[in-house]
């Protein structure tokens, strides 16, 4: 079965004043229907450049792209009918109209039948609590309550893909949960496949099965977060607060590499390698030899591996560095 | 077809909506923009009434070709004025026409559509203010045959001024920054079309005639208005001419358009 977005050698120049530069550098993928994928890569890594061939709006310079079917710069309106965009620093709305009326624009957009539209609609505004701002202008609204309603306006006709460029960006908190919460939704009970373009790791880690770094126009990494800190040998730590201040742990050959990094008063931190040992086997290592008051277990730090990516201080096995 | 032409009425409705939400600041706007043609005619009237006549034409009559060269600027500019350079070149590098190419109409139908100006009716209606105005002061028997000359000439020359239009959205395509090529043909050719077309040397008059028919479609079925034969070699029997002439200047801005949109998707920002 073809999956929903194939992606082969795709290659973007751009001719700039300082001669061509080469955007995409041949990226190869496969997202099936129903993934939730994160999209990170540092700035002019090539990322918006094949969000934007992927939904029409660019044309590849090499390659090829299929989105549900569909060779994108081929078939854009017909594209455009299946797909939804939202990027989270431009409003897709219409600004100085009641929220609803937008809503009204896009079934006539979308050709939607009434009864269809009038379903789905309510079925948003109840999610994502936009009854109270319907008859409000969208000039109005604040940050948190647009891009609830630019998410409303972009999944309304049920797209099977949604393409989504920094949907938290500037939220609060509270906001930002909404959001998430809405994604996830959107993507277990409508099986939407999404594209997650963002700096923000933490919507990557709440929301994505799986996450493609890009650098200098080429797939550096691309599998789960998981994989991630394997593939980078990231670390846990176990901070334990050890009854007598004085108590040294003497580690040994069972401890598989696990280190103490740090002593005070009372706490000692334990850095451990994911393939080493596991949590529960360190524990009851350190519960053997003393008596502990309290322990704790700190996940590796997504955003420190990411950092190292992007600073080309390690790559998984198999990648190529960047020229 | 007919479902993507109801698709465009409701943007231009909203868009209208959208403008008439502050009425004060749209009165003001479309009192403005009819104010300054009204302004431009009355400086015409003036200056005439001294000099007597131009090329023969007494200032009610050439007051009656620059309502009519208004009154089509002012129907182009209130479907077009976003393809004005400055306004499209914004577009673009906002980012807005990514978004707009990612909806499923044609990118050209949702900018006419969407940012429908009706300040600019304020000039179409100050045109045709001028065309009656002159027209009672010329004499002219307005019969059935003669509003359907009058009609010609502004939609025919809208349709140019148009056309006109797209060009520059291609070309500002090409340059992002935009140019002010288009301008000098959208506003230097409603003035150069408000006197009649002997007056010019040959080159112009080729030019406005044959190359941006603008001239053809205003001041041909102006003669036929006023009664006048016209020049040798531009006569009044050739208004038939000024649709065809239109059409396919506007279809030549069309497929410019097509280029332009081809060329930005092809280069990208």
């Amino acid at each position: 079965m073809p999956a929903m977005i194939e992606v082969e050698g795709l290659r973007r120049r751009y001719r700039t004043r300082r001669g061509p530069v080469e955007a995409v550098a041949g990226i190869d993928l496969r997202v099936e229907a129903g993934e939730f994928v994160g999209y990170a890569g540092p700035n002019g890594a090539g990322k918006s450049t094949t969000v934007k061939i992927m939904s029409g709006i660019l044309l590849p310079s090499a390659g090829r792209v299929v989105v549900d079917g569909l060779v994108p710069y081929q078939e854009r309106k017909r594209l455009a009918r299946r797909i939804g965009v939202v990027f989270g620093q431009r409003s897709q709305l219409w600004w100085d109209l009641p929220l609803s009326d937008s809503f009204d624009l896009v079934r006539y957009l979308y050709r939607m039948p009434a009864a269809t539209w009038r379903r789905r609609l309510d079925e948003l505004a109840g999610l994502l609590d936009l009854g109270p701002l319907l008859p409000q202008p969208v000039r109005t609204l604040s940050l948190g309550q647009r891009m609830r309603a630019e998410l409303a306006a972009a999944v309304l006709p049920a797209p099977r893909v949604l393409f989504l460029d920094e949907p938290t960006i500037g939220l609060d908190i509270e906001a930002k949960a909404a959001v998430r919460g809405f994604l996830r939704h959107l993507n277990a009970a409508d099986r939407t496949t999404i594209i997650l373009t963002t700096h923000d790791l933490d919507d990557i880690t709440e929301l994505c099965d799986r996450l493609i770094i890009i650098d200098h126009g080429q797939i550096v990494y691309d599998g789960t977060i998981d994989e991630l800190h394997t593939a980078y040998g990231s670390t846990r730590m176990l901070v334990v607060d050890l009854a007598d201040p004085a108590a040294t742990l003497t580690t040994g050959p069972d401890w598989a590499g696990a280190q103490v990094v740090r002593a005070e008063g009372h706490r000692r931190w334990i850095r451990f390698a994911r393939e080493g040992i596991s949590a529960a086997q360190l524990v009851a290592l350190v519960l053997a030899d003393h008596q502990v008051l309290d322990l704790s277990i700190v996940e590796p730090d997504i955003e420190d591996v990411i950092r190292r990516i992007y600073r080309g201080e390690t790559r998984p096995p198999g990648t190529v560095p960047p020229p | 077809m007919v479902e993507d032409l109801l698709v465009y009425l409701r943007l231009a409705a909203a868009a209208v909506r959208a403008n008439a939400r502050r009425p004060a600041f749209l009165a003001a706007r479309t009192l403005a923009s009819g104010s300054i043609a009204a302004v431009e005619v009355a400086g015409m009237v003036l200056l005439l009434d001294r000099f007597g006549t131009v090329g023969g034409w007494r200032a009610a009559e050439v007051v009656l070709l620059a309502g009519l060269a208004f009154a089509s600027q002012g129907l182009a500019l209130t479907l077009g004025t976003r393809l004005e350079a400055d306004n499209l070149s914004l577009l673009v590098r906002k980012g807005t026409f990514d978004q707009v190419l990612t909806r499923p109409v044609s990118p050209l139908g949702w900018i006419v559509s969407s940012y429908v100006d009706t300040r600019y009716l304020g000039r179409l209606l100050a045109g045709v203010g001028a065309v009656v105005w002159a027209g009672a002061r010329a004499g002219v028997e307005w019969t059935p045959g003669r509003v359907g000359l009058a009609a010609l000439a502004v939609t025919s020359a809208a349709a140019i001024v148009f056309g006109v239009l797209l060009l520059s959205a291609a070309f500002t395509f090409v340059t992002v920054q935009g140019s002010e090529a288009g301008n000098v043909l959208v506003y230097g050719g409603a003035y150069l079309t408000s006197y009649p077309m002997q007056i010019y040397g040959s080159a112009l008059r080729l030019l406005f005639v044959w190359v941006v028919p603008l001239g053809l479609a205003i001041y041909v079925p102006a003669l036929g208005v006023l009664g006048r034969h016209g020049p040798p070699g531009l006569p009044a029997s050739l208004a038939w001419l000024t649709a065809p002439a239109a059409a396919a200047f506007l279809a030549a801005g069309g497929l410019a358009w097509r280029g332009g949109v081809r060329h930005y998707v092809g280069a990208g920002s």
